[in-house]
């Protein structure tokens, strides 16, 4: 019994020393350094007290991710005299549920996707951001109705508000290239839709291979391919025939799905648009898929994916300069914008207190981004935070993607039930890649599998 | 705390946890309940000794009702209800399996498994078994056949995935084909139907060396009578193996086959590391995992079907075991 008591006791010195550890320095000091939007911070500071405050906040990131979240929450913490305490957790999305029908949630807690938020929404675990936060993020995010739309769910009455504030957000509509194959062959960056397809076809014109694709990724291959329909989707039909889509208002075999599965079948099923052939695409594996771009001669001259693709990349490759990434163009012959496809997290109240609220008020200040920014792994369609503190120009470039954007669409298959998202869409376009299924086929199936759920 | 000071403290607790049950309670026993003292000291001490199985027996029974009884149960229960666990559904899961024409496929597939792998496996480990028993080098051959069962199924097919690997420099198949003059490579795992074969051949490559080695020990223990009377008799080799020692294990044969049938039936790492279930390689564990903490209905409906299968399997395994030991 002894040695339980004292095992016990450990863990709890253990525990509030982990709490503490949130404290640390402020990475860039304020007022030092232009690139920051420090009268914000001042601000701030200055009409917010909550000395003795505790904030809890919980969310996905873990280990360095960690760090960079924490080295943001300081600069609240310095600002407002508020204790904040920050913990992470690989299996986020379980704990939550569990603590918020405990009624031991956090403060505040970041989603990594809107679906779980929308379905605490409705079992009544978040508080509403109210409406000024709504009209803030209209007119200070690009593509700012998106962002409300995707943040805007029903509570147990139906009744629809605002409780998801998107920060941090990542690009998935990018098309890698090699600037030096490029400029070699003559080659420009394609400002349309149309254009990147006369390009692809001037590659293989010439002899080369314009494309790599790799669906492979063990139990969840396909996935990439979800990736490219959802982007084509957006180019071709307008972003509420996406959300139909994805929120299954019309059925997954509509004429406007299967129209953007063959588009995407127009790139990768044609053998000699990707490098291997069509039937290599759904073997290869997605990390191993870039690679092509780094040989010579070229193996493929253009690859769409993710900004996460980097991490993938030969080491000492320099973005730039050995690779470089160009959006992936709109269509010039629908008048759709500028679509984006990318995913974010989300941050909502999940048990209210003033700290929490003026929490979310921070997150509206530019240096609460601008301090990210300038480290790494963090995008913003923040329109008043300064590109300058953007730690790379890679970054900043997506960032402008971001801030150009018209229309930002979250991943679709991430939003929709997981055994349609993660699983018979994945394999449908497997099925559809190799060949086994057409279009309809593949479309169908899924539908078929969607509906059946009860 | 680190790791192995907490491991370390689980251990303390949990065999100290026992050893202090079984003491305690003992004692509680003889000491209190039924003191072998007072007006019928004897009647109490065969009391004592009637309950004392049970209170040694409770712990485990407690813990095997609460994981395994309770779960099928709980499984069953479950596949009963909807998506959400909120509406009752009957046997609409299963109806809806029924007509799933993935479901088809993988059972159809899981069919392929169980009659292939345990039969495979089991005939080339008792080759081995007999191959490896006279020779002087047999230790090191059998050591090199045990050795995959050290590596668990998902680094089995890494190791695989390169065998299989879809160019010439890598893949051992293509190389072969490309040394016979083949040109393009091709992608095995793409083959149709016989991808799954495949994907068997990383189980059986596993397993046959645990049936050597039981079958290996099992073969020793035939006597030595039977044979010699049988090479007196004028037997050839074959006939002595075929018709002689393996009539006389084939208790353990059956252990043997129907102990990897039951593996066979809840491996999914294989298919899922290999192709995720795309390419028509579906099996029922790897299904149900494409199910699972999304429709868990949908999942438990599965894991029940998959369950119902292994049942009489397990029994006629567990019935030879007991024969075996008598």
């Amino acid at each position: 019994m002894q040695l339980i008591r004292m095992a016990g006791a450990t863990a709890a010195a253990l525990a509030l020393f982990a709490g503490t550890a949130g404290a640390q320095a402020l990475k860039f000091t304020p007022g030092e350094d232009a690139r920051f939007s420090w009268d914000s911070y001042e601000a701030f500071a200055d009409s917010h007290d909550l000395s003795g405050q505790i904030l809890d906040i919980s969310g996905v990131w873990i280990g360095p991710d960690k760090d960079l979240v924490e080295s943001v929450l300081a600069y609240f913490e310095a600002a407002t005299g508020a204790r904040v305490r920050y913990s992470g957790s690989d299996s986020f999305e379980q704990d939550i549920v569990i603590a918020a029908q405990a009624g031991s949630a956090p403060n505040i807690a970041v989603f990594p996707q809107p679906g779980l938020a929308a379905d605490m929404a409705r079992r009544g675990f978040l508080t509403p951001l109210g409406p000024e936060t709504a009209d803030w993020v209209r007119e200070n995010y690009a593509a700012g109705d998106s962002w409300v739309d995707l943040g805007t769910y029903a509570d147990e009455g139906g009744t629809e508000a605002l409780y998801g504030f998107f920060y941090k957000v990542d690009v998935k509509s990018l098309v890698w290239y090699a600037p030096d194959a490029f400029a070699e062959a003559g080659y420009e960056i394609p400002g349309t839709l149309e254009d990147l397809k006369a390009l692809t076809e001037r590659i293989a014109d010439d002899g080369g291979t314009p494309w790599c694709i790799g669906l492979g990724s063990g139990a969840a291959t396909g996935w990439p391919a979800t990736d490219w329909v959802e982007d084509l989707m957006l180019r071709r039909e307008p972003p509420e025939t996406y959300d139909a889509w994805v929120s299954h208002q019309i059925p997954f075999d509509d004429p406007a799905v299967v129209g953007a599965i063959e588009a995407y079948g127009w790139f990768a099923r044609n053998d000699a648009f990707v490098e291997g052939g069509s039937q290599a695409v759904a073997t290869t594996d997605f990390r191993e898929s870039p690679a092509g771009l780094f040989s010579f001669p070229p193996g493929c001259y253009m690859h769409r994916q993710a900004s996460f693709i980097d991490t993938y990349f030969p080491a000492g490759t320099e973005i730039g300069l050995d690779v470089d990434f160009f959006y992936f163009p709109a269509s010039a012959e629908r008048d759709l914008g500028t679509p984006v496809l990318g995913a974010g997290t989300l941050w909502a109240i999940t048990r209210d207190s003033e700290a929490a609220h003026a929490f979310i008020d921070f997150l509206k200040t530019p240096i609460a981004h601008e301090v990210w920014m300038a480290q790494s792994g963090f995008l913003t369609p923040f329109t008043g935070a300064s590109p300058e503190a953007y730690a790379t120009d890679s970054m900043r470039a997506q960032g402008e993607i971001l801030t150009s954007a018209t229309t930002f669409r979250f991943d679709g298959s991430d939003l929709m039930p997981g055994e349609v998202g993660a699983d018979a869409f994945w394999k449908g376009m497997v099925d559809y890649t190799t060949g086994r299924k057409d279009a309809e086929t593949a479309a169908h199936d899924i539908e078929q599998r969607w509906s059946s759920i009860r | 705390m680190s790791p192995l000071l907490q491991g370390m403290v689980t251990i303390l607790i949990g065999v100290g946890g026992c050893v202090g049950y079984f003491y305690a309670a003992n004692l509680l026993l003889d000491r209190v309940i039924f003191p072998p003292s007072g007006r019928d000291p004897g009647r109490n001490i065969s009391r004592a000794n009637a309950v004392r199985p049970w209170l040694f027996l409770a712990p485990a029974m407690a813990a095997l009702g609460l994981y395994l009884v309770y779960p099928v149960v709980g499984s069953f229960w479950r596949s009963l209800y909807n998506r959400d666990g909120g509406s009752f559904i009957g046997l609409g899961n299963y109806t809806d399996l029924a007509a799933d024409p993935a479901f088809r496929t993988a059972l159809f597939n899981n069919l392929l498994w169980v009659l292939v792998v345990p039969a495979a496996s089991t005939f080339l480990g008792l080759i081995a078994a007999q191959l490896t028993d006279r020779i002087r080098w047999g230790n090191i051959a059998k050591s090199m056949i045990f050795m995959p069962m050290a590596i668990s199924f998902v680094g089995a097919s890494l190791i695989w995935k390169f065998v299989y690997a879809n160019e010439a420099d890598i893949g051992l198949i293509n190389a072969i084909r490309a040394g016979l003059g083949f040109q393009d490579p091709i992608d095995v795992i793409q083959i149709p139907f016989w991808n799954t074969f495949f994907l068997m051949a990383i189980l059986i490559w596993i397993q046959t060396g645990f049936a050597m080695v039981i079958l290996s020990a099992a073969l020793r223990g035939i006597p030595d009578e039977t044979i010699e009377a049988a090479i007196l008799d004028g037997a050839n080799p074959f006939q002595i193996f075929f018709r002689v020692m393996v009539p006389q294990i084939t208790g353990t044969i059956v252990v043997v086959w129907t102990t990897i049938t039951i593996l066979v039936l809840k491996v999914f790492d294989i298919v899922y590391t290999m192709t995720g279930g795309n390419f028509g390689t579906q099996i029922l564990p790897s299904y149900m995992m494409s199910y699972m903490f999304k429709d868990d209905g949908r999942a438990t409906a599965v894991a029940f079907v998959i369950m119902l299968i292994v049942l009489p399997v397990m029994v006629w395994n567990i019935l030879q075991a007991r024969k075996e030991m008598r």
